[in-house]
Parts: structure tokens; C-alpha cells; sequence
């Protein structure tokens, strides 16, 4: 009888056993095989792409190392699209991106840091603002892998209206009903970002102005909030080669109207870029939560009208444990660190929970 | 005109639906409303004066509880239950080809919530597009959803089909709009997806465009926008498609968005949008636009062939018609411009534009008097990235240019690509009036003659379409009508769409013979 470590190095795969069984599949038609083989013996399936923290296998499972599946075959620019496998890190397809005048766009650092695959499948689903204060998946099109090893393919097309989005199996489902094997990823163009200030009362009006800009369908593409003594700096950054002088100067008719002041002191991207002080969590929230969140310094990008990702921290350093609670509290989901994350409403919350499990069955997938 | 008759079947149907307090009929006009939609397949049944695939009854429940009621009799006595809006759909996607039950949502209509504060609305599946639109308008509020069909179609529909409408440039298409929605499964579950934060495989896309085959929708929660108070209308004229793509890239790729962006082609742009009546015209060419001649008309498509010759040989010039809105609308439409003039265009001014919005429903219409006159006419959605919409656009034209008469233009933009409509306008057989004349087998006769050529142009178009690796469907949905090529446009895919039909619709009760091979 062949092992499992037989059947993974039958389906092509690099295996090293160090904490548990570890396969490094070369080719997306290896981790077609080797997805079939654990699926096949019903193990706990793990999955990690370049850039990924470091996952060991579940008890008595595999963990599928994408770190090879890292090529990035097509990339144009012009269209602004790039063929790009699970398990190329974010940073290299970042930098290829700029190289062809293309970027991701804020993304939050987790998943800045991390592959594409992880992104993908992931708790955002690959989501990101565009513009008209609207989000949407950077995933034009997933080649997923299924239970038996066969690749399934949506077509790359800006929309389809050929049945269910077949792609939302994969996207934010963690490799439980398909494996990410490959993608293609909508590019922005790259432009300068074109950013201001303005100081506020508190940390709640300033959410409140950032929610009215996203109402007002002129979303920043980013957004940095920061408490002084005496009040809290809000800083804004638009991008978009035509768009953005036009966006900053409605939204600054618009913060002037809600009687926020222009702060006269250059502000720079760098400012509105760089990461928090402290402690700080990863969450995804609506405008209503976030504004109840009393946070100290908070970075928010993927704005879309009804509420944004954002990275929050506490004042008086509190430990990310104690934002992670007020972050819940707020009802706002927590995204990162992985360790605080929260598996967020199931399908059994939705009244979907047997249709889940008929699912589950169906796809020949496993918890 | 025979109408069907009531069945069996039916009048069992009816009085179970009735011993649940459900409105119910098996009266013949009933099931004949109830037994097509609006594609060309459709139509010329009704010209044929036959209704091949009536349900055995149809019931108008009022409330969830009662859509889930009659799912849970039809799972228990294996009966099909199709749900029905408005039948404004183009792909068959309302016919129901195994009978059964015709779920008629229209009395899923009452009045929506409305929070243009949140940018919220809560509104039920049976809502008339129009008339939702009208509501919308009285507070203040807009949807930004205008498809061709929205006086004849419900959000329901909207929402199984991924329906998109001629703003989806600013305002996305349905499935950007929704929040959540509530449904209502193959075994009678009732399902409400979260507006929010939430975890796993996004439930309400899944549900979304699944075209009553995984669930009926029974209610959503949609995004909403104050209602634009300016408008900025231009038409551009450009030397040749090519240019007028590069435009409509740059414009999006700028990070402007229009309202309206649609690029037509170049005879499209002396047709449709009225601005080059100063171009003349080969009468054949006016005949189509026009539906008049009748004789002439059924002539000329005998040989398109030769119409798209005709055609070839006038200017090669496209339009592009630009609506920008809001408080800035004059700023970027300026923008816009400039990117335009950028790739070649000319600014023809405002009233062109104006003309086009004010009649851009109209095309609807149109069809109607083509088909009387013996014609089919077909609307064929396909999208894809910019670097490919040329390539697709000429194979499709070269793949039906032998059987019927071709004008197209591109719209849907996206940073990413565009949609391309293509309108297909061949030879079906008898004019109305010969049909209202014949006996009922020569009806019958030109009704299959007819069918046999309308398909065999669709079959080549979707051929191409699937060849060039667009999606087959950008808004229209898939119905009967291309689910026959739905193993192309999904591949291995299409395993996928079965483990959630088998999941969602463990009896298979839902909408048989539509989405799936």
C-alpha cells in the first residue's frame, strides 16, 4: 500500500517532513494531483504561499507550499492585468506591477506582506476600493483547483452574466470548497498619490467626514486618522491621473461645509502610508463601527460607501489583544493578526448551514 | 391564437395552492401570459400564434412565507417551479420548459424602504424596474440601474440574470449594488445574506445571477445614490473604431466615470444614434432601421452577406456618447474630452448626445415591427478585455456575416474591458400578416424554418464569442438560450455549478433546463 508521501511525490511534488507532511507542488498540474490525493484520503489540507507566515500542517495533514508556484506569466500594462500563480508574494507582483505603470493599490499590510493566493482566499476575497466608493474583487478571473484535482477556470471579463460568480467558491473560502492555483489580477494605473489634511474635533467626527466623502461617492483611495492633544489629524489621499485634483477639491468643499479645517502644514503620502505605532489589529468594519471605536491612530483603506477595512490602534499602547475586544465589541471584524481573527458568520448564520454541508459533499471538499 | 389548456396536473396543483390560502389559476390566458419572456425565440412563437411550454398553473404568492410555501409543495410532489417577473427577459430564462409551477412574484411589490441617509434600499423581488425608479426619484434617491427592459422587468429578474443597465459605467452592474438578499432554496428554506462584514465564500454572489435555478430571491438590499442634479451630455466622433476604443480606455483608465460610454461602431453610429442622417444611406441598410418595405426588407436579408458589404462601404467614423453626472460633472466631462481629442476625436457637441439619451429605450422596440415583417432579431452580450475587444468583435462579425445583418457597439466600461453588443438581424420566414393568413401547418413549417436559422446564427455567434475567450453573457443572462455552450464559457467549472445546483436544489425542482446542460 503507497503512502501518502509516495502518492505526493507520484504527483510531482518536492516532500519534506519536518513537523508534519510538507508538498511543494512545481506546476499548477501538480497541485491539481496533489489537492486529489489529500482530498482522495480525506487529511486536513493547509495551504502556503511565498510570503506567507509560517503554517505548520494540521494534525495528521498536509500542508501544500506554494512558494514555487510563484511565476508571474503575463502582465499588460495597458489593460491593466496580470497573470500571476497563488503563490507569488504580493511585494514581487507589486514591484512587477509599478515596472509595467501598474499597482495593487492599498492593500492592508497582512496581506501586503503575504502570496496571492492567501489574499484570494483569504478574509478580504482579494477586495479593494474603486473608484465611486464601491469595492470590489481584484480577481478578474481564478483558476481553482477542485477536490479531484481538476482546474476549474472563470473567463477573464470585466463582469459575466453566465450563472453564479463560480469564483466566490474560492475567494475568502481558505482553500475548504477549492485551492487557489492562479490568477488573473486587475492592475490600477499608477499615479502620484495627491494628499491634504484637515484637523478635527475627535476621532469620531473625523470618521463621520471620511463616511460622508464615501456617501458623497468621492472616496479617498486612503485615510489616516491621528490623535494629538488637542485634536485629531485626518489625512487624505486620492489617486487617479484625471480624477484626483477633482475628487480633492469636491471632498475639501465637502469637509469645509462639515466645518473641518484645512491643515496648512505639507502633508505628505508618506505620512498617510506608513504603518501604525503600537499595537495594532487589522479589521473590517461599517462607517457605524468604526466611528464607535475609540482608536488612537487608524489607517483606512478599501473605503466603499458602507463602511472600510482598516488598521486600528489604542492609545496608551493596549496590547492587540484589548483592540481586537473593542474592535468586537464595536461589532467590527477582526482580520489580523492571524491569531486574533475572527471566523466571522457562517452560512449557518444565513439559514445556508445544510445547504453548506450538501455542498461540502457535492464538491467532494473538506472542513 | 390556441391557448393552452388546463391539465391534470394543474388543477391538482391549483387547489393544493388554494387549500394554502395561495392565489392560483389554470385559466388558459394565465398559462399562455406565464409561458414565454421576450427572446426571439418567444416572439416567434407568439407569431406562430403557439405556446409550446405553458405551466400547468401559476400561483402569485405574496410573501416569503408563501414563496417558501409553494417550494416546499412542489419539492414534496417533485413538481418544476419557474420563477416569473415581468417576463422581460431575452434568453428564455422565465419559460418553463417542464411545466409545473409558474411562480409569479409581481404581489412581491410593496412599498420599499428607502434610507438615501444609509444609501440603503429595501425592496422586494416582484418591484417593476420603472416604477421603482419613480419611487427612488420622489426622495431624492437613484439606483443608477437603467437597462433597455426596465419598464418591462422586475429586480428580482435583475438580480437572477446579473442584469447591468446603460449606467453601469458609474454605477456598476446589479451585482455591485446588491448587499444582501433573501431566498428562498429548493427545499423551502428561506436564506438572508449579511450587508456587512462577513466570512467564507461570498453566499450572496453565489445566489446572484443563479437565475432561479439555486433559489427564488425573494427580496435585497441594494446600494443607492442621491439622485445626479446635472448631467453632462457630449458625442465624439472619431476616425475609425480603433481610436474611439483607445478613447474609452484612457477615459477609464483616468479614473472618470461616465454615466453613459457607449462606443458605437461604425454603423452603429449612423443608425442608431441619428447624429449622421446627413450620411446616406443604401436603402436596404434603411429598410432594417426602418422595417418598412416588407417585401423589400425579407429580399435584402436573403443575402446579408451582401447587407454587410453595403455597409462596409460607409464612412468608417465611430461615435462615442458621453454622460457625465453630479456636482463635477462639467470638470470631468472637460477631462474626458481632453482625452478624447488625445485619441483623434471631434467634439460634435452636446445635442447629439441628448437625442441619443432620449431615445436610448427605444431600441427595445424597434424589434417588434422587424419581426412582423419576417425578420429575427437577436441581441448577443459579450465582454472581455480591452487588448481583446477588436479580436472578438471581428470574429463574431465574420462568423454570422453570411447569415445575417450586423451593427454592434461597446459599453459596460471597466478599467479592465468593455462589453460588446452585437444585434443580429437575419431572415426568419413569414411576415405577421402571412402568418395570421396560413393554415396551421405552414405555420408550423415556418416556425421550425425560422427557429432553425435564428439558431444557427446564435450557435455561430456564440461559437466565435467562446473562441476569442470572452464571457458569453455580460448582462443577459443564459436561460435556454446559451446553455448549451455554458461547458465552454466554464470548462471544468461547470462541476462546480452542479455541486451548487445539487446543494441549493437537492429535487431539482428549480427552474429545470435553464443555466445547466
Amino acid at each position: 500500500m503507497t503512502s501518502v508521501r509516495d502518492e505526493l511525490q507520484a504527483a510531482g511534488c518536492a516532500v519534506v517532513e519536518d513537523d508534519g507532511l510538507r508538498a511543494v507542488p512545481p506546476s499548477v498540474a501538480a497541485l491539481g494531483r496533489a489537492v486529489a490525493v489529500v482530498r482522495a484520503r480525506k487529511l486536513a489540507l493547509r495551504v502556503r504561499g511565498g510570503g506567507d507566515a509560517p503554517l505548520p500542517p494540521a494534525a495528521g495533514g498536509v500542508l501544500l507550499d506554494l512558494s514555487s508556484l510563484d511565476r508571474i506569466s503575463s502582465i499588460d500594462g495597458a489593460t491593466g492585468i496580470a497573470r500571476v500563480e497563488a503563490g507569488c508574494s504580493m511585494a514581487a507582483l507589486e514591484q512587477t506591477a509599478r515596472r509595467a505603470g501598474g499597482t495593487l493599490g492599498p492593500l492592508l499590510p497582512s496581506v501586503r506582506a503575504g502570496s496571492v493566493g492567501a489574499w484570494l482566499a483569504g478574509p478580504t476575497r482579494g477586495e479593494r476600493g474603486i473608484p465611486g466608493a464601491r469595492r470590489e474583487t481584484a480577481a478578474l478571473s481564478v483558476a481553482a483547483v477542485l477536490a479531484d484535482g481538476r482546474i476549474a477556470e472563470s473567463r477573464a471579463a470585466p463582469r459575466s452574466a453566465t450563472g453564479p460568480d463560480l469564483d466566490h467558491l474560492a475567494l475568502g473560502g481558505s482553500g475548504r470548497l477549492a485551492v487557489v492555483a492562479a490568477a488573473w489580477v486587475r492592475l490600477f494605473p499608477a499615479s502620484p498619490a495627491l494628499v491634504s489634511s484637515w484637523r478635527c474635533e475627535d476621532g469620531r467626527a473625523a470618521i463621520r467626514a471620511v463616511e460622508r466623502l464615501c456617501l458623497d461617492r468621492v472616496a479617498p483611495v486612503r485615510a489616516r486618522l491621528s490623535t494629538t492633544a488637542t485634536d485629531v489629524r485626518l489625512g487624505l489621499a486620492w489617486e487617479g491621473l484625471e480624477s484626483a485634483p477633482l475628487e480633492r477639491d469636491r471632498a475639501a468643499r465637502i469637509l469645509e461645509r462639515l466645518g473641518l479645517a484645512l491643515d496648512p502644514a505639507t502633508t505628505t503620502s508618506q505620512w498617510v502610508r506608513e504603518a501604525l505605532p503600537g499595537h495594532a489589529v487589522e479589521i473590517d468594519a461599517r462607517w457605524s463601527d468604526l466611528a464607535k471605536l475609540p482608536t488612537a491612530e487608524a489607517q483606512l483603506i478599501g473605503l466603499h460607501a458602507g463602511g472600510s477595512f482598516a488598521v486600528i490602534a489604542l492609545a496608551e499602547g493596549a496590547s492587540a489583544d484589548v483592540c481586537a475586544g473593542r474592535a468586537r465589541a464595536a461589532n467590527a471584524r477582526v482580520i489580523a493578526p492571524r491569531r486574533l481573527r475572527d471566523a466571522g458568520p457562517g452560512w449557518d448564520a444565513l439559514g445556508a448551514g445544510a445547504a453548506w454541508q450538501r455542498l461540502v459533499a457535492a464538491l467532494g471538499a473538506g472542513e | 391564437m390556441k391557448l393552452p389548456q388546463s391539465s391534470a396536473r394543474g388543477k391538482a396543483l391549483a387547489r393544493e395552492l388554494a387549500a394554502l390560502s395561495i392565489a392560483a389559476s389554470v385559466e388558459p390566458a394565465d398559462l399562455w401570459a406565464a409561458s414565454r419572456d421576450s427572446s426571439p425565440r418567444a416572439i416567434l412563437w407568439t407569431k406562430a400564434a403557439v405556446a409550446p411550454h405553458p405551466p400547468d398553473v401559476v400561483a402569485w404568492p405574496s410573501s416569503t412565507a408563501e414563496v417558501a410555501a409553494v417550494v416546499k409543495l412542489a419539492a414534496a410532489t417533485r413538481t418544476p417551479v419557474v420563477p416569473f417577473g415581468e417576463g422581460g427577459g431575452v434568453c428564455g430564462g422565465a419559460v418553463p420548459i417542464q411545466g409545473g409551477i409558474a411562480l409569479d412574484l409581481k404581489r412581491l411589490s410593496g412599498p420599499p424602504s428607502i434610507d438615501l441617509d444609509a444609501r440603503t434600499l429595501d425592496v422586494q423581488a416582484g418591484m417593476n424596474g420603472a416604477r421603482l425608479e419613480d419611487l427612488l426619484a420622489a426622495a431624492g434617491a437613484t439606483l443608477g440601474h437603467f437597462p433597455s427592459g426596465m419598464t418591462s422587468s422586475t429586480v428580482g429578474g435583475w438580480l437572477a440574470a446579473r442584469s447591468a443597465g446603460d449606467r453601469s459605467t458609474r454605477y456598476g452592474t446589479i451585482a455591485d449594488m446588491v448587499l444582501s438578499v433573501e431566498a428562498v432554496d429548493g427545499t423551502g428554506e428561506v436564506l438572508r445574506t449579511l450587508d456587512g462584514p462577513t466570512a467564507g465564500p461570498d453566499l450572496t454572489q453565489l445566489l446572484v445571477g443563479s437565475e432561479g435555478t439555486l433559489g427564488v430571491i425573494t427580496s435585497a438590499r441594494l446600494r443607492i445614490w442621491p439622485r445626479p442634479n446635472r448631467i453632462w451630455p457630449r458625442c465624439v466622433r472619431f476616425p475609425s473604431l480603433q481610436h474611439g476604443l483607445r478613447a474609452l480606455r484612457s477615459i477609464l483608465r483616468a479614473g472618470l466615470r461616465p454615466a453613459v460610454a457607449r462606443l458605437c461602431d461604425p454603423l452603429d453610429s449612423i443608425l442608431s444614434t441619428r447624429t449622421g442622417l446627413r450620411t446616406p444611406v443604401p436603402a436596404p441598410l434603411r429598410w432594417i432601421v426602418e422595417a418598412g418595405r416588407q417585401e423589400a426588407l425579407r429580399v435584402a436579408l436573403k443575402v446579408p452577406f451582401v447587407l454587410n458589404r453595403l455597409a462596409e462601404g460607409l464612412p468608417k467614423s465611430s461615435l462615442l456618447v458621453l454622460a457625465l453626472e453630479g456636482d463635477d460633472c462639467d470638470e470631468e466631462g472637460r477631462a474626458a474630452l481632453g482625452l478624447c481629442r488625445g485619441a483623434g476625436g471631434e467634439d460634435l457637441g452636446a445635442p447629439p448626445a441628448e437625442r441619443f439619451l432620449a431615445n436610448r429605450h427605444r431600441e427595445t422596440f424597434r424589434a417588434a415591427p422587424l419581426f412582423a415583417a419576417g425578420a429575427y432579431v437577436q441581441t448577443l452580450d459579450v465582454a472581455t478585455t480591452w487588448e481583446r475587444v477588436l479580436p472578438l468583435y471581428g470574429a463574431v462579425r465574420s462568423a454570422v456575416e453570411s447569415r445575417a445583418f450586423v451593427l454592434a457597439h461597446f459599453s459596460h466600461a471597466y478599467l479592465e474591458g468593455c462589453a460588446v453588443e452585437l444585434t443580429f438581424v437575419g431572415l426568419a420566414g413569414m411576415s405577421a400578416a402571412e402568418s395570421a393568413q396560413a393554415s396551421i401547418d405552414d405555420r408550423e413549417i415556418d416556425l421550425e424554418l425560422a427557429q432553425g436559422r435564428a439558431d444557427a446564427c446564435w450557435n455561430a455567434a456564440l461559437s466565435a464569442a467562446a473562441g476569442e475567450g470572452a464571457t458569453l453573457g455580460h448582462h443577459l443572462g443564459v436561460g435556454g438560450e446559451k446553455r448549451h455552450f455554458l461547458q465552454r464559457e466554464h470548462g471544468e467549472g461547470l462541476g462546480q455549478l452542479r455541486a451548487l445546483k445539487a446543494a441549493f436544489d437537492p429535487h431539482g425542482i428549480l427552474n429545470p433546463g435553464k443555466l445547466l446542460p
